[in-house]
């Protein structure tokens, strides 16, 4: 068998991760920034919900597969609401639902290689309380799991991450008012779209620089808006009760979309 | 992992034992030795113009003897619906913990909003499930559970017995050791007060509670009494289009000078 013969382990492996960066290089970014009244996901959307509810404080978007994805959110909601019923909501943290839940899950399936891996790069936004910060987590097809504050972002290719969080780190949204910040993360999406649609990027930074102070991002927003609709999340401190997750509405989009169009 | 998205299967499926399950037999209590539960005592539920009031006293006891006199009997468990509780607090809290988790569970995992019929259904069996503690003597739980329907615009109260049978009534419920005394007081003043529950203002129905909360305190003892000089209030919450809320401490002190005084 394949674990008998460390070459075709090896082999198997990386035949995987060609197969899934192929799967998953057209697919929608997430973008996540923290501005003045909390914390922002933002995705473009076809048909079906891309932002979800894990807790009181914790969003979840992702890139892949719908039935991956749904899998993977299931897990991340069960395991939430068990360490909330016995422990307590304040002990259902990012870290324990990406460390000892999301993280494992993923890297087992990827390593079983007579197994279908999870075709998903999971964005997870937890809202700090009293004592703790706010906080964002990826997670990787392959389990790799990164903690950000303040900004994080997945995208169809691996470069998109860091071009898109690049972005949005040098406009500075801490004190960006809803509709800024909107427009910003709407904005940062048609940069990780555009290294999505690219056949290939410049492997030296400074041309990749170059190339994407080149992409007009708003064009391949207004490009996407054709078949795609904006699907916005806020995790909002000031929202009564302890559920502080909210959709947002068609109504408090339309500024940003109205800035992309101009 | 629970495939369902039933909350309760995935906890069992994790371990979780339902204290009501696993009960065994109290060595005391089978002996006639004296094992006294905790228990909760006067609450009421009654219908108001705006929605519901839900409310309690803040009295638990043991046998004869006081064990807390600052026990919160009326518990929040979803935007729009509240429990209160007489009988165990320990199973009553958990309980009520498992509903409330469930509630929210359902709704992210579900992607839809529990129906109120699925709700009053979970609490129904979560009773059933109780009933081991319940006939021997040590964990009953009979609680009213309120709620506005948005959908409807109205208000509605349940009672259940231990078995889980669940009664809606048209405009008021109380259950615990001092309802007996103002069971009659409900009907009466419902019916030929003039002024109907469902028609009452807020203030009157508020007043109206704590007057009721006072006269069960006047007959059983377990039920405790507003008493400025410990200044405890009883718990008064109220659950209408926007959702529930707490009637503050300060505005149930103005109602006890209005209509107790």
């Amino acid at each position: 068998m394949l674990l008998d013969e460390p070459y075709r382990f090896a082999e198997a492996i990386a035949n995987r991760r060609d197969y899934i960066e192929d799967q998953l290089q057209g697919g929608s970014p997430v973008v996540g920034l923290a501005f003045a009244d909390g914390l922002l996901v933002l995705t473009l959307r076809g048909g079906s919900q891309k932002l979800f509810e894990a807790y009181d404080r914790i969003g979840l978007g992702s890139v892949g597969h719908p039935t991956d994805i749904e899998k993977l959110r299931q897990s991340a909601v069960d395991l939430a609401h068990v360490i909330g019923f016995n422990y307590s909501d304040a002990d259902v943290t990012l870290q324990q639902i990406v460390h000892f839940g999301l993280g494992p899950v993923m890297k087992t399936a990827f390593d079983d290689v007579i197994r279908s891996p999870y075709i998903a790069r999971v964005l997870l936004a937890e809202l700090g309380a009293v004592d703790t910060e706010s906080s964002f987590f990826t997670v990787d097809y392959d389990g790799t799991f990164h903690r950000y504050e303040g900004v994080a972002a997945i995208g169809g290719v691996p470069e998109a991450d860091a071009l898109m969080r690049e972005r949005i780190l040098d406009a500075n949204p801490g004190n960006h008012a809803l509709g800024d910040a909107l427009a910003l993360a709407l904005e940062v999406w048609g940069l990780g779209r555009w290294a999505g649609q690219q056949d290939s990027l410049p492997p030296d930074e400074d041309d990749l620089k170059a190339a994407t102070a080149k992409a007009d991002t708003k064009a391949v927003v207004r490009e996407a808006l054709e078949t795609l609709e904006v699907e916005a999340v806020v995790l909002d401190p000031s929202q009564s009760g302890k559920t502080k997750f909210r959709h947002l509405e068609q109504a408090e989009i339309q500024s940003a979309l109205d800035t992309i169009q101009a | 992992m629970s495939d369902g998205g039933d909350f309760f299967d995935l906890l069992k499926s994790e371990g979780y034992q339902f204290p009501g399950h696993t009960a065994v037999g109290v060595e005391g209590a089978s002996k006639g030795l004296p094992f006294h539960p905790t228990e909760g005592t006067t609450i009421l539920a009654l219908r108001y113009r705006d929605g519901v009031i839900v409310a309690g006293d803040r009295r638990a006891t043991a046998g004869n003897a006081i064990l807390y006199d600052r026990a919160d009997k009326v518990i929040p468990i979803d935007r729009y619906s509240v429990m209160a509780i007489s009988g165990s607090p320990a199973m009553a809290f958990e309980i009520a913990r498992i509903l409330e988790h469930s509630f929210h569970y359902h709704r992210r995992r579900q992607l839809q909003e529990m129906s109120n019929e699925a709700k009053l259904r979970r609490l129904s069996l979560l009773i059933r499930d109780n009933l081991p503690m319940a006939v021997q003597g040590i964990g009953a739980v009979i609680p009213i559970y309120a709620m506005y329907d948005v959908r409807g615009d109205e208000g509605h109260i349940y009672f259940y017995d231990a078995l889980g049978a669940q009664f809606e009534v048209t405009d008021f419920a109380t259950t615990g050791s001092g309802a007996a005394a103002i069971r009659g007081v409900m009907y009466y003043t419902n019916r030929w007060s003039g002024t109907s529950y469902p028609e009452l203002s807020r203030d009157d129905a508020v007043g109206l509670t704590l007057r009721l909360l006072f006269t069960a305190a006047e007959y059983d003892s377990a039920t405790g009494r507003y008493e400025r000089s410990t200044d405890i209030l009883p718990t008064v919450k109220t659950i209408t289009a926007d959702g529930q809320a707490d009637v503050t401490e300060d505005e149930l002190r103005d109602l006890h000078t209005q209509f107790l005084d």
